[in-house]
């Protein structure tokens, strides 16, 4: 029996995409397109919503394997008796300097392997502003050619908000501000506070939204800077650089297709600002020590990395 | 005994024998011992491991096969990627989705194990099944689409499955 059951070429389309999206293979832009049509159609919605309770039900069911607790004493005698076989002519210290070895082999692949979650940790976090720039900066359009007047900008912010004009517009010096905005990306409930700048021949993105709990990593992926108090991480997806900062409740980005040096400088002046203008006190009281960066390489079949 | 509890985890859920899968995993502590000379130290050591147990258990497998004690793997039908989707339930219990999993043939359940369980990537995927990226992506497709189907079978949604019976027995008692 063949039985086509989709509403349209479109929902065909994204439910072939749907696999490699809930596996977090697709590039940023078909990311984007995915969620757009998510946001229109209930139905793809509902299967994508099936698809992920499937996924989080056989993960939670597979994590009561657990090992007996005899296994690890098993495995351990099992390496004992095979030792003077594997090692004939092996005298035992050499023996004890291979078994050190492993050890060492074994936890240069745990630290590493902790180093790649962070490293994707950090792509999926700055992923967040690269999507809502080319979402509603670069393909929406959604700015004038001529600047939007300040006040109707605050309008459009609220008074949450509004105060941070004046901070984004001194940060960016050679800018000019066009538009400012709450917008969302499609299929996702969370919101952004959009600014959008014209400058130095291009369109750049100053985006803010709440964490939900996460954060961004530090450790081996951060490298000590100029001592402003707030940890700046970057990426570059083919020509759209990222710089990305959080502050205690939100993680700010500054996306454009400048280099990452220039970008690096607008975010390292931008960010202890907007920090202290939406943490207040409590910002200035939790400032850490350094500035640091943090650099995430980008694999062209993966997205942002 | 780094990976132990991934490893275990894995083995238990792709051969249903804990017997089995704790020989299994042992095999795969040895290997890695033997060879460890051929670990590229900064590489990943978990999917090192991981390929080791996938070589152990194809080479089970194989054994197996030749002995005539199993079959070869069981493909289900093309046609079953155009049926219509299969009703999933709110609330998936641990037991029917690990019946499900059980019901799913080796080669599919594998790949789901590793792209959804242990979160491998796609490229991880074909380096330590040693198949080709677009195969990866199809069978994990397919993989996917039959435990939905198992599922929904075991649930007892299509009507026909153990879960409908046990309802009924419930209801009846």
């Amino acid at each position: 029996m063949k039985v086509l059951n989709f509403d349209s070429k479109q929902c065909e389309r994204v439910r072939r995409q749907l696999d490699a999206y809930l596996s977090n293979e697709l590039l940023v832009e078909t990311t984007s397109e995915v969620l757009k049509h998510l946001e229109s159609c209930e139905a793809c919605s509902r299967e994508l919503g099936s698809r992920q309770r499937v996924r989080e039900a056989l993960q939670k069911a597979a994590t009561r394997q657990l090992p007996p607790d005899h296994l690890r004493e098993a495995i351990h005698r099992r390496l004992r008796s095979t030792q003077p076989r594997m090692f004939s002519g092996f005298r035992a210290t050499t023996w004890a300097v291979a078994l050190a070895s492993l050890a060492l082999v074994m936890l240069a692949g745990q630290q590493w392997l902790g180093f790649e979650r962070g490293r994707q940790l950090v792509a999926s976090v700055l992923t967040l502003g690269v999507s809502d720039h080319l979402h509603c900066a670069i393909r929406g359009r959604n700015y004038p050619e001529l600047a939007n007047p300040p006040e109707q900008l605050g309008e459009k912010l609220g008074p949450q908000y509004a105060g941070l004009l004046p901070v984004v517009q001194e940060k960016l010096p050679g800018f000019q501000l066009l538009e400012a905005h709450i917008c969302s990306v499609p299929g996702s409930p969370r919101r952004y506070v959009h600014f959008i700048a014209r400058g130095q021949g291009t369109i750049l993105s100053v985006i803010l939204t709440k964490r939900e709990g996460e954060f961004l990593p530090a450790g081996r992926l951060l490298v000590a800077g100029a001592p402003t108090g707030v940890n700046l991480y970057k990426a570059k997806l083919e020509a759209t650089s990222v710089a990305g900062f959080e502050t205690n409740e939100y993680f700010g980005f500054v996306v454009s297709d400048l280099g990452q040096d220039e970008m690096m400088q607008l975010a390292a002046s931008l960010a202890p600002a907007l920090r202290d203008a939406l943490d207040g006190s409590a910002g200035t009281e939790k400032a850490t020590p350094a500035l640091l960066l943090a650099s995430v390489s980008v694999d062209s079949n993966r997205g942002v990395e | 005994m780094p990976h132990l509890a991934d490893l275990y985890r894995s083995a238990s859920l792709l051969v249903q024998n804990s017997p089995e899968a704790e020989d299994l995993v042992q095999e795969v502590y040895l290997e890695a011992w033997k060879s460890f000379h051929r670990f590229e130290p900064g590489t990943n050591c978990r999917a090192w491991l991981f390929k080791i147990l996938f070589h152990r258990l194809h080479h089970l497998r194989r054994r197996l096969i030749k002995t005539s004690k199993l079959e070869a793997f069981a493909t289900p039908a093309d046609e079953d990627n155009l049926m219509a989707e299969p009703p999933i339930p709110q609330e998936i219990q641990d037991d029917d989705i690990l019946r499900a999993l059980e019901r799913v043939p080796l080669e599919f359940r594998e790949v789901v194990l590793m792209a959804d369980v242990e979160e491998f990537s796609y490229k991880e995927i074909a380096a330590t099944l040693k198949i080709p990226l677009g195969t990866v992506m199809s069978r994990l497709s397919r993989a996917r689409k039959l435990l939905r189907q198992e599922l929904a079978e075991v649930a007892g949604l299509y009507g026909i499955g153990p879960s409908n019976e046990r309802n009924r027995e419930g209801n009846s008692a």
